[in-house]
């Protein structure tokens, strides 16, 4: 929340180095954890979809507060404008075609992440999370008052979305959804790496770091903010379309404070400013709860709250920092297998 | 780098260790609010389940029939579909049951056809879900269904003008259009029709503006649970109930464990809903003698329970009449005009709508001897359909 | 006229239950600089404790309260030894993490031994009756809860502004390591000032019973409501939450008498235009 927040040395110390051949590490142990889990669990692609979706959300929150340093409770909001236009585009506009639905969702997120940024810049800290807040809750409200439109709390439904290529179909089996949002995942995190990694990027680290020696140096921090706000809210935007388009259903919580809350909290589980930790915070922390609330349907909160707990006494920077203490894991040695 | 494997590696020893199946066990996964803040309503589905399997054994016709729980705590139609998916083609369940929330029920339906399995819907009420799909069936009731009579019961009273008072989210405005058609239709007036936000904590305003109206009465609608007592009480403490206001609601508002905390608050209510715990015939004696053991504290059970119990009725003649065998069409086919006694009263499965036909009964929160409260049925309203599918 | 009279005190009676069970988490944020979001939690244990005691064992309301208040601090007293010293002045977003982490296991053990209903606190019959004000009729519990915020505000005000504590604690959130230099024992000091915003928390859970009604799911229902009220107020300032209070109290219920169709609108957009003109809020500490 304030600038001031310091961060956990070894992520300093990646920050404004380009590793082209560590990066390239990190896409081939995405691409292997994600195969790994098509033939792990073939069974369970929904869900690992759904973790995608949300993984792409987490994303999209990690450029805004791990970047930025802008903590942010009302992501949802822009991964429900990508949601609801997606559903819209398809329901009420006729577009069926799957590329199509994210990029209407892309731009209906940054759309959104345009309006949020506008607003959220002008305040720090607990200000600028209270902001953040009462955006995403008047963004529910709206999507539950036009109703007409939206379908209020019974959903958006009916969204029929052609075969990806006209080939693949959307099924009970979720097999395009996953290899659909897999490769989704790996071109949105290809093309981060290099924002966050640009001198754009670098300077975003800067403004989070010390805002007022940025200022000094000539550069102007609205305009910078704003523009990671704009590409952070296409992201969440691409996330919420690939929710709208595997599940068929568009619903309430899709822009809640409940969903940005739980982003933040994987966020943080993972580990901020890499990357990274948001994508292992998100597949940890949907992958536990759905494992304890699988095996007892009524009583798992509690053992999810416990790992809350665990993570902040063992690994106060996050799951991301673990890495770095396993000798011959840490992203640092990445670039050389 | 490897560690990402790693992890998934362990993931998937995580995920993939609930075993698999035996070999002439029909499995019947059911999707509900088990935890959050509607863990009460899932429990009442696990008691509704866990009473009929008690009551009428763990076999049908040789088949053993397993119940697979997984938790949905709020509307999240992307989980309920990912729960779905892994119930049907990880765990090969036969059956879809519960369903708390409308739009989840709306993402699991265009998987049925393709999983070839049937959903019975113990719960989720709005009227449109039963068109998405041939293979859902549905045991619970929808609000219209429960809050047409009501517009009857009003003028009965003696009323002509009344205020709707309704939560502002699907249920609540098909409850006000409802009860607006049902209540105009029989010669009242409703004067004026608020729709408040779902997080009012504070209702002294809107019972301001209930004052300011002039209405002789107000229908509300509220979904169960904590609101309706900060309600129930703001209604009382304004000085409505005292100057003569009634007040008339679908029973959603005075489910029976909400009562104790109501108390006297909610006396002399009118409601009109398709079951009360108190419901006077053997059948729902047996039942709720089942059921109370099952949750494990009687004061918890509500209305989420019949219509698990008799969702797993329409589930077990779906199992019979298959043999076992997973079809679809056939097992949805044969509980068309199902009728038999349910814990509420006589109920029948419209064959065209594949929704069920029930008795509606109007009761009042009355206190008994030993100062508890219950919904007390004193007239009914015989085969009530939907009237919401019929309208569309 | 008397319309405009009777929302205006509704308006007012609401603001001050908000100022009860939001003041606690003031002080935690502003003081000790803690984002303490299981607040709600120890309100919720307040409550539990209180209705076990008033209802279950029929002691009445005098003693319910007190009990709640000692016995929340008590089962609370570990989790600040144990959990919470670890993250003093760390930053914010850890901080959020492990009080989220408590909260879900507070709701899940709340669940697990006194399952999903609602917990009431039977009011005795003084406070339950409809008090005639002049103009209208006014819950008694509503004139307690005012009377009680009015009271909790100025020994507050007196406690942190009047006496030695006070001095100690403001020393301690300055400059801690200086504070511990003169001699205070800065980590009892944080210890009796957690107890109290704990004890505030559980006062307030059960005094706002009557509209927030207890339930496992409470901790988390009303995180959000907390939040906004303390940020609008300025995290740390009595004064400042008391004027958000009355603030929000009066949009909330406004908003909703003359439009309650959009009441939530009228809420957030006024929060929005509040803390865009006031970032510290309305008192807040300069950081």
């Amino acid at each position: 929340m304030t600038q001031s927040a310091p961060l956990p040395a070894t992520v300093a110390a990646s920050f404004g180095k380009r590793h082209p051949l560590r990066d390239l590490a990190g896409f081939a142990a995405i691409i292997l954890a994600g195969a790994a889990g098509y033939f792990l669990f073939p069974d369970n692609l929904a869900l690992l979809t759904r973790i995608i979706a949300v993984a792409l959300l987490v994303l999209s929150l990690d450029l805004v507060t791990g970047y930025c340093g802008v903590a942010s409770l009302g992501q949802a909001t822009m991964f429900g404008a990508g949601a609801y236009a997606a559903g819209f585009a398809c329901v009420h506009g006729g577009v069926t075609e799957p590329l199509t639905l994210v990029l209407v969702g892309a731009i209906a997120g940054a759309a959104a992440g345009l309006v949020m940024g506008a607003i959220m810049l002008r305040a720090h800290g607990l200000a600028q999370l209270v902001l953040s807040i009462a955006i995403v809750q008047l963004g529910h409200e709206a999507a539950n008052k036009f109703s007409s439109y939206t379908g209020g709390s019974d959903g958006l439904a009916g969204l029929s979305v052609s075969p990806l290529f006209g080939v693949f179909e959307f099924d009970l089996w979720g097999r395009t959804a996953y290899l659909f949002g897999l490769v989704l995942l790996v071109v949105v995190f290809a093309l981060l790496r290099f924002v966050v990694s640009s001198p754009f990027g670098v300077l975003c680290r800067g403004i989070r770091q010390d805002p007022v020696r940025v200022k000094a140096m000539g550069a102007s921090v609205f305009p910078v903010m704003l523009k990671m706000f704009v590409i952070s809210g296409a992201v969440a935007g691409v996330g919420g379309a690939l929710a709208a388009i595997s599940t068929q259903v568009v619903g309430l919580d899709s822009i809640s404070f409940e969903l940005s809350a739980n982003a933040l909290v994987m966020l943080v589980l993972g580990g901020l400013g890499s990357l990274y930790g948001a994508l292992i915070g998100a597949v940890i922390f949907m992958g536990f709860e759905h494992t304890v609330s699988a095996y007892n349907p009524f009583h798992w909160l509690t053992m999810v709250g416990a790992l809350l707990v665990a993570v902040v006494l063992v690994a106060p920077g996050g799951l991301a920092s673990l890495l770095d203490k396993v000798p011959g894991l840490g992203r640092r040695e990445g670039g050389k297998p | 780098m490897n560690v990402r494997k790693l992890l998934g590696a362990a993931l998937g020893a995580l995920l993939l260790g609930s075993g698999a199946a035996a070999a002439d066990t029909v499995k019947v996964g059911i999707i509900g609010p088990f935890s959050g803040p509607f863990a009460l309503q899932g429990k009442n589905f696990q008691a509704g389940v866990e009473a009929y399997m008690a009551l009428n054994g763990k076999t049908v016709k040789g088949n053993d029939v397993e119940v697979i729980y997984r938790d949905l705590p709020a509307a999240n139609p992307a989980q309920a579909r990912a729960l779905a998916q892994e119930l049907v083609v990880k765990d090969k369940v036969q059956y879809l049951g519960g369903v708390y929330f409308t739009p989840d029920a709306m993402a699991i339906t265009p998987l049925l056809e393709q999983a070839n399995t049937p959903l019975v819907i113990f719960n989720a009420a709005t009227s449109a879900i039963m068109k998405t799909s041939p293979l859902v069936v549905r045991t619970s009731f929808t609000t219209a269904q429960t809050t047409t009579p009501l517009g009857k019961v009003v003028i009965d009273n003696g009323v002509k003008k009344v205020i709707s008072v309704v939560s502002d989210y699907g249920p609540g405005i098909d409850a006000e259009g409802a009860f607006k058609k049902a209540f105009e239709a029989a010669g009242g007036q409703v004067v004026d029709a608020i729709r408040m936000p779902m997080n009012t904590n504070d209702f002294s305003p809107i019972m301001q503006r209930v004052k300011d109206s002039g209405a002789e009465a107000v229908f509300a609608f509220l979904p169960s649970g904590p609101t309706t007592l900060g309600f129930v009480k703001a209604f009382n403490e304004t000085g409505l109930k005292k100057a003569g206001t009634k007040l008339f609601a679908p029973g959603d508002l005075t489910q029976e464990s909400d009562l104790p905390a109501l108390g006297d608050a909610a006396a002399g209510m009118l409601t009109t809903f398709h079951y009360a715990v108190s419901h006077d015939s053997p059948e729902n004696k047996t039942f709720v003698e089942a059921a109370s053991k099952a949750i494990g504290n009687p004061a918890e059970l509500s209305f989420p329970s019949v219509g698990a119990f008799d969702g797993m009725h329409v589930i077990y003649k779906m199992i019979e009449a298959t043999e076992g065998k997973q079809d679809a069409a056939k097992a949805v086919d044969a509980v068309k005009g199902l009728s038999w006694t349910s814990p509420r009263g006589p109920v029948s499965i419209d064959a065209d709508t594949r929704h069920i036909t029930e008795n509606i009964y109007l009761r009042e929160v009355t206190k008994q001897a030993d100062g508890t409260y219950i919904n007390k049925e004193i007239q009914t309203f015989e085969n009530q359909k939907d009237p919401g599918l019929a309208a569309k | 006229m008397q319309t405009i009279l009777s929302v205006a005190t509704d308006a007012f009676a609401y603001g001050m239950v908000l100022f009860i069970i939001s003041i606690g988490l003031s002080m935690t944020m502003g003081l000790m600089r803690v984002v303490n979001l299981a607040h709600g939690a120890f309100a919720m244990i307040g409550g539990y404790i209180a209705s076990y005691v008033a209802r279950d064992l029929g002691w009445g309301y005098a003693p319910a309260i007190v009990l709640a208040v000692a016995g929340t601090i008590l089962l609370c007293a570990p989790l600040e030894r144990f959990l919470y010293r670890r993250i003093y002045g760390k930053p914010e977003l850890l901080q959020v993490l492990l009080t989220i982490g408590i909260t879900f296991c507070v709701i899940g053990i709340t669940n697990y031994f006194f399952g999903p209903t609602l917990k009431t606190i039977p009011l005795p019959s003084v406070l339950a009756q409809p008090v005639d004000i002049g103009f209208r009729t006014l819950a008694g519990h509503r004139i307690f809860v005012i009377a009680c915020g009015i009271a909790v505000a100025a020994a507050l005000w007196f406690l942190i502004e009047r006496t030695a504590f006070g001095i100690k604690l403001r020393a301690t959130v300055d400059n801690a390591a200086m504070t511990d230099a003169l001699g205070v024992r800065t980590p009892t000091i944080y210890a009796v000032a957690f107890s109290i915003a704990v004890g505030l928390a559980a006062f307030g859970g059960v005094i706002g019973a009557e509209f927030l009604p207890v339930e496992p799911y409470y901790a988390l229902r009303y995180m959000v409501l907390f939040l906004v009220v303390v940020t609008v107020g300025g995290a740390g300032s009595i004064l400042g939450t008391v004027v958000a209070c009355l603030a929000l109290g009066a949009i909330d219920t406004v908003g909703r008498y003359l439009m309650p169709e959009f009441g939530n609108f009228f809420f957030y957009a006024a929060v929005i235009a509040i803390v865009s003109a006031f970032p510290r809020g309305f008192f807040g500490r300069a950081q």
